[in-house]
């Protein structure tokens, strides 16, 4: 067995198995998780106020938005960046039909190379940030920097594979991709998916009280 | 007509069809043998040797396509760059590169770690703010990338191939290309942003000129200095400039479309990386002195501050500043 057919193979299957099941898992675990009983009456649609905070909370707060502007537009340069070369670069669109049998149209390649350029600028600039200002760094952990650090290698050995020309340089680019799937459901990396019932809950709880941020 | 007979009367007539100077190729069977020609008619009045020659020359033929290069079957240009490339460029290069690390090498074997002459004072002063800390690493950042690439494609041949063989170097200088290619139009951002955060400070003043007869105080003694000595202000310079040149000749060599010219592609190649081992052999020398050579220099780029002793040793006037602001601040409070 090849090394390409190890990480396409055997290793992908137990990359997507961790990855799922622990997806899966931590968000039942969530909504499972027993809320206190509280019986005050609501001033609010506790609904409403969660609906409100899942979007509000994804533009700047206009009192904040001097302190906020660089990691909110950087962070959405990454994750706009990172969902675009994800989900509309040809390798990754073949890839995807591939197992799935589902396609849509992808971007060109000066598109794929220009959005892989931005997730990179953004998550490099999300980095220096975490690394230089003295707040982000006092509350930044391990885990913050392996998940950001596991990303980063996730994305160059993408960008190492883009010529097309080398079986080991896809399968070093698998390789990389499985360790973060395999890192994922344990790591803040799980944002991806919580950030929507985080939001949700202390905008319902908050919305209760009739007030949302 | 035999089968030689018949290709050279081919050959005859192609170079009769292609050649920008007839009257030089021009058949003259009436005229006397003269040098360089053949006389008689069956290989017409220009010799073999001369007609390849021509074409060897990169003289141009006339074509019907609209497209000039394609009447150039050999760019000569193509090999000059080829040998400069090969030549002077990477073996000069090299010696800088490996002349540099020497030399570091011998003065911290020498001088050791530059300390703080009066120890650590305790006071912080503020030097870089976060925009300029960001700018720096993200600049930094890039270069790294750029330079490990870049020195890939260029040196990788001569020693990585013979240790992983060919086939592995391929995949690797694949990897470097793309990479290369790809994080090279960033780069060109981040000079920009570097050169708008850290101009203020950086023109040449008086006391650049004392400070360079003291050689910097790097032999011994004092020289004084604002918030930049001379030679930040050089290397701060040579990035700028260097990095505008690497940039610009970077976009040309990655989009070709851009000058639409072989020669000029040529060109670009040589200004490319002539100033990418230039920068990345004074970029030795300033991560040196900043991560390792000067104790408490890399601080003012991580938290953005000094101490004050610190201040003192390497930039005193500026230290001065800074004291007098914040006794005018006090005495105003």
């Amino acid at each position: 067995m090849s090394f390409l057919e190890f990480t396409e193979g055997p290793l992908w299957y137990v990359a997507l198995t961790v990855f799922v099941v622990g997806v899966v898992w931590n968000i039942v675990a969530m909504l499972a998780m027993r809320v206190g009983s509280d019986a005050a009456v609501p001033r609010r649609s506790p609904l409403g106020g969660a609906i409100k905070a899942i979007f509000l909370h994804s533009v700047p707060h206009e009192g904040f938005f001097g302190r906020t502007a660089y990691h909110v537009i950087v962070g959405y340069l990454f994750h706009l960046g990172l969902f675009a070369l994800l989900l509309f670069g040809a390798p990754h669109v073949a890839f995807i039909k591939e197992w799935t049998g589902l396609s849509w149209s992808p971007l060109p390649r000066w598109g794929f190379i220009i959005v892989s350029q931005i997730a990179f600028a953004g998550l490099i600039l999300m980095w220096i940030r975490r690394l230089t200002d003295p707040i982000m760094r006092q509350i930044s952990d391990r885990d913050d920097h392996t998940g950001t650090g596991l990303t980063m290698l996730a994305m160059l050995t993408g960008c190492f594979a883009l010529g097309e020309a080398s079986d080991f340089l896809r399968a070093l680019h698998m390789l990389s991709v499985e360790i973060l799937m395999l890192y994922f459901p344990f790591s803040r990396l799980m944002h991806a998916f919580t950030f929507i019932l985080s939001r949700g809950f202390m905008g319902a709880a908050y919305g209760k009280r009739g007030y949302v941020p | 007509m035999s089968v030689r007979a018949f290709f050279l009367s081919m050959a005859l007539a192609v170079a009769m069809a292609v050649s920008p100077a007839p009257a030089r190729m021009a058949i003259a069977a009436e005229e006397g043998p003269v040098a360089g020609t053949v006389p008689g008619g069956s290989l017409g009045a220009t010799s073999d040797a001369e007609f390849w020659r021509e074409i060897r020359r990169g003289q141009p033929a006339t074509i019907s396509i609209p497209d000039p290069e394609a009447a150039v079957l050999i760019q000569s240009e193509g090999e000059n760059w080829r040998n400069i490339r090969n030549g002077p460029i990477s073996l000069y290069g090299g010696w800088l590169l490996l002349g540099l690390l020497i030399l570091i090498s011998v003065y911290f074997a020498i001088r050791g770690r530059i300390t703080i002459t009066e120890g650590r004072s305790g006071k912080k002063i503020v030097r870089f703010t976060q925009w300029q800390r960001i700018a720096h690493w993200f600049a930094a950042a890039l270069f790294v990338l750029l330079s490990v690439t870049g020195l890939m494609l260029l040196y990788g041949r001569y020693g990585l191939r013979e240790v992983i063989g060919p086939e592995a170097f391929s995949a690797v200088a694949s990897a470097s290309m793309q990479a290369h290619n790809l994080f090279g139009p960033l780069f060109l951002v981040a000079t920009v942003i570097l050169f708008i955060y850290f101009l203020r400070g950086n023109f040449l003043a008086l006391v650049d000129l004392k400070w360079i007869v003291k050689g910097g105080g790097f032999l011994g003694g004092h020289a004084s200095s604002h918030f930049y000595n001379f030679a930040e202000k050089a290397w701060f310079w040579m990035a700028v400039l260097l990095g505008l040149v690497l940039s610009v000749t970077g976009l040309v060599l990655e989009f070709p479309w851009l000058l639409e010219s072989r020669l000029a592609q040529q060109l670009a190649h040589i200004a490319h990386a002539t100033s990418a081992l230039l920068l990345v052999a004074v970029g030795l020398g300033h991560i040196y002195l900043g991560a390792i050579g000067v104790e408490g220099a890399l601080e003012g780029m991580t938290s953005g501050e000094v101490d004050a002793n610190w201040a003192k040793d390497h930039h005193d006037l500026w230290y001065d500043d800074v004291v007098k602001r914040e006794s005018a601040k006090a005495a105003g409070e």
